[in-house]
């Protein structure tokens, strides 16, 4: 039987090296060793990822390798999911997520997804092609805590400007924060549009969360 | 040399030859339709895509409404993908169609239908592309556009998953794959020459290398790009959206005429990189000058384009369908005051 740490370092490895049979293997051997699949998932699955996006920064990997990265993370999270004991006690932050109306370009959009679920936040994906309401809507529905939203072409970019506005005259902007992200989409034009933060790939999006909800609870004291 | 024309002046520039021209080509090879020029000619999406007047109307509204110095068809990124039988969203006045569905589960099912070339809109934007050169003689310059084989391959299997096979599958077998879907274009393209067009673009927005990498690009998408334009036979502009940079030593190799820069690709650079060897062309933000600036602003990118070296001035991407008529004119305002002495 491995011990603890060739199973952490198994994990690992699969996830980095995006072999998804191999990380669902380490995750059956967590599984039969009685280890917390929870920190198994949220702190070395997210290390993980951490060593594929300073791979991705130092262009050694591109999107095909983290995506094998994330696909391998999901096969290690579908085996040890039904073994997470959730904590009861804090509710997980509310992450809607989804491209642009018009945009069907949503690589970007599920890698942040994974990274955000691995994180432990609850995401609502919307997938692709959103139309500008249904982000709000689906924000009031379940108490939102951000909004994310991603475009990849120059021509849906401007969406994410009207959902903004959009919120600020149904009187939901001091409610929620909004990230946006996109190859397109720079920090600059971002903030120009009013966006609360663009987190510069899928990994970064998991601290700028951390840092939004943190302002966020500041300003609103938790009520939404 | 003859009456200086639009078309004789884009073919110089876009060949590496604009100190021939009398001033820099001011063209949109990438998509010219905007829903001002829609409103002016009474040609809005969705119709202009399918009826061949509106489509006409709208084309030739580059040159009449705008003042581009050329005219490029189709508007959209998805008649290979509708030809090949996938379903598209036909989007709205303001917004360009979209792919819903794929066609092939996977690498082995890809087979290009035999009378691919009569289906779908091909046909239409064949004809259209006769009307125009019917029309304007050789005055002005006609572009066909394809939609490059990775993009399509997106379109075909689904964008991630066909990333996935470029680590997962064979290399040999994604490249064939590309290859084959590489022989559309070209049949495409060679109908297009013959209905009157001047200049290919092959627009592949997906092979950015946001998402590749550039040994992908040498390994791969070069032989694919090199296909294509030894067997179109005609002055090809390639575009990739995003930051080019790592593509840029390999790029002289595909055999294209011009190379169009994103906004994330720095003009001057590419320029150094690619020497005498591909003209460059764009450098003017799509975003933040065309769309949300002011004619002073365009102007303002557009001289620090030229200055940069830029061989035809054009927007950097697709062109948003909301961005003002005022802006769009500014940039061929820029290129006519540009004379060389």
């Amino acid at each position: 039987m491995a011990t603890e740490k060739e199973i952490i370092d198994g994990f690992v490895k699969a996830i980095v090296e995006g072999d998804e049979d191999s990380a669902a293997n380490w995750a059956k051997e967590a599984v039969k060793a009685n280890m917390d699949a929870y920190t198994l998932v949220t702190k070395n699955g997210g290390d993980a990822m951490g060593v594929v996006n300073t791979k991705y920064e130092k262009k050694e990997y591109f999107v095909p390798e983290v995506l094998c990265a994330a696909n391998a993370l999901n096969a290690g999270v579908a085996v040890l999911s039904p073994h997470m004991k959730v904590d009861k006690t804090t509710t997980p932050a509310v992450v809607v997520l989804g491209v642009c109306e018009g945009d069907i370009h949503d690589i970007g959009k599920n890698l942040v997804r994974i990274m955000l679920s691995a994180a432990g936040f609850r995401v609502i994906d919307l997938g692709k092609d959103v139309p500008h309401q249904k982000f709000i809507d689906t924000a009031k529905e379940n108490k939102a805590d951000i909004i994310g939203m991603s475009a990849l072409m120059s021509t849906t970019m401007p969406g994410m400007k009207r959902v903004i506005t959009m919120m600020q005259e149904q009187g939901i902007r001091n409610k929620v924060k909004v990230m946006v992200g996109g190859g397109p989409v720079t920090k600059e034009w971002a903030l120009s549009i009013g966006a609360d933060d663009r987190p510069h790939d899928a990994s970064a999006s998991v601290g700028a969360v951390k840092e939004l909800v943190a302002k966020l609870k500041n300003e609103r004291g938790q009520t939404w | 040399m003859g009456e200086m024309t639009p078309r004789k002046r884009a073919l110089l520039c876009m060949t590496g030859n604009k100190a021939k021209a009398d001033r820099i080509s001011c063209l949109d090879p990438l998509t010219t339709a905007t829903v001002d020029q829609m409103n002016a000619v009474g040609a809005p999406f969705p119709e202009a895509h399918t009826d061949p007047d509106l489509c006409f109307k709208l084309a030739a509204a580059a040159w009449t409404v705008v003042g581009l110095e050329g005219f490029k068809l189709p508007f959209d990124l998805c008649i290979e993908a509708e030809a090949f039988g996938a379903k598209l969203n036909w989007g709205r006045i303001d917004r360009h169609p979209s792919v819903e569905t794929h066609v092939f589960n996977d690498m082995k099912d890809l087979k290009v239908p035999e009378n691919i070339m009569e289906r779908g809109r091909f046909p239409l934007k064949h004809k259209v592309e006769e009307r125009l050169k019917r029309e304007y003689g050789d005055y002005l310059p006609v572009v066909n556009q394809v939609t490059g084989p990775f993009t399509l391959a997106g379109h075909l299997f689904g964008i991630e998953k066909f990333c996935v096979w470029t680590k997962k599958r064979p290399l040999e077998q994604v490249k064939e794959a590309l290859m084959e879907i590489s022989e559309l274009n070209i049949a495409d393209c060679k109908d297009a020459l013959r209905s009157g067009a001047d200049l290919i673009c092959i627009a592949d927005p997906s092979a950015t290398s946001d998402i590749l990498s550039p040994t992908f690009f040498r390994d791969v998408m070069v032989p694919v790009f090199k296909n294509m334009t030894n067997k179109i036979g005609a002055p090809v502009v390639l575009h990739i959206c995003g930051n080019a940079s790592g593509y840029l030593p390999y790029m002289a190799e595909t055999g294209i005429d011009m190379f169009s820069v994103d906004t994330q690709t720095d003009v001057g650079f590419a320029k150094a990189i690619l020497g005498n060897k591909v003209a460059v062309g764009g450098g003017v933000p799509t975003i933040t000058a065309l769309l949300f600036g002011t004619p002073d602003k365009v102007k303002e990118a557009a001289i620090s384009a030229i200055k940069s070296g830029v061989d035809m001035l054009m927007p950097s991407c697709g062109i948003p369908p909301r961005t003002p008529l005022a802006n769009f004119k500014a940039l061929v305002d820029v290129a006519k005051c540009m004379v060389y002495v």
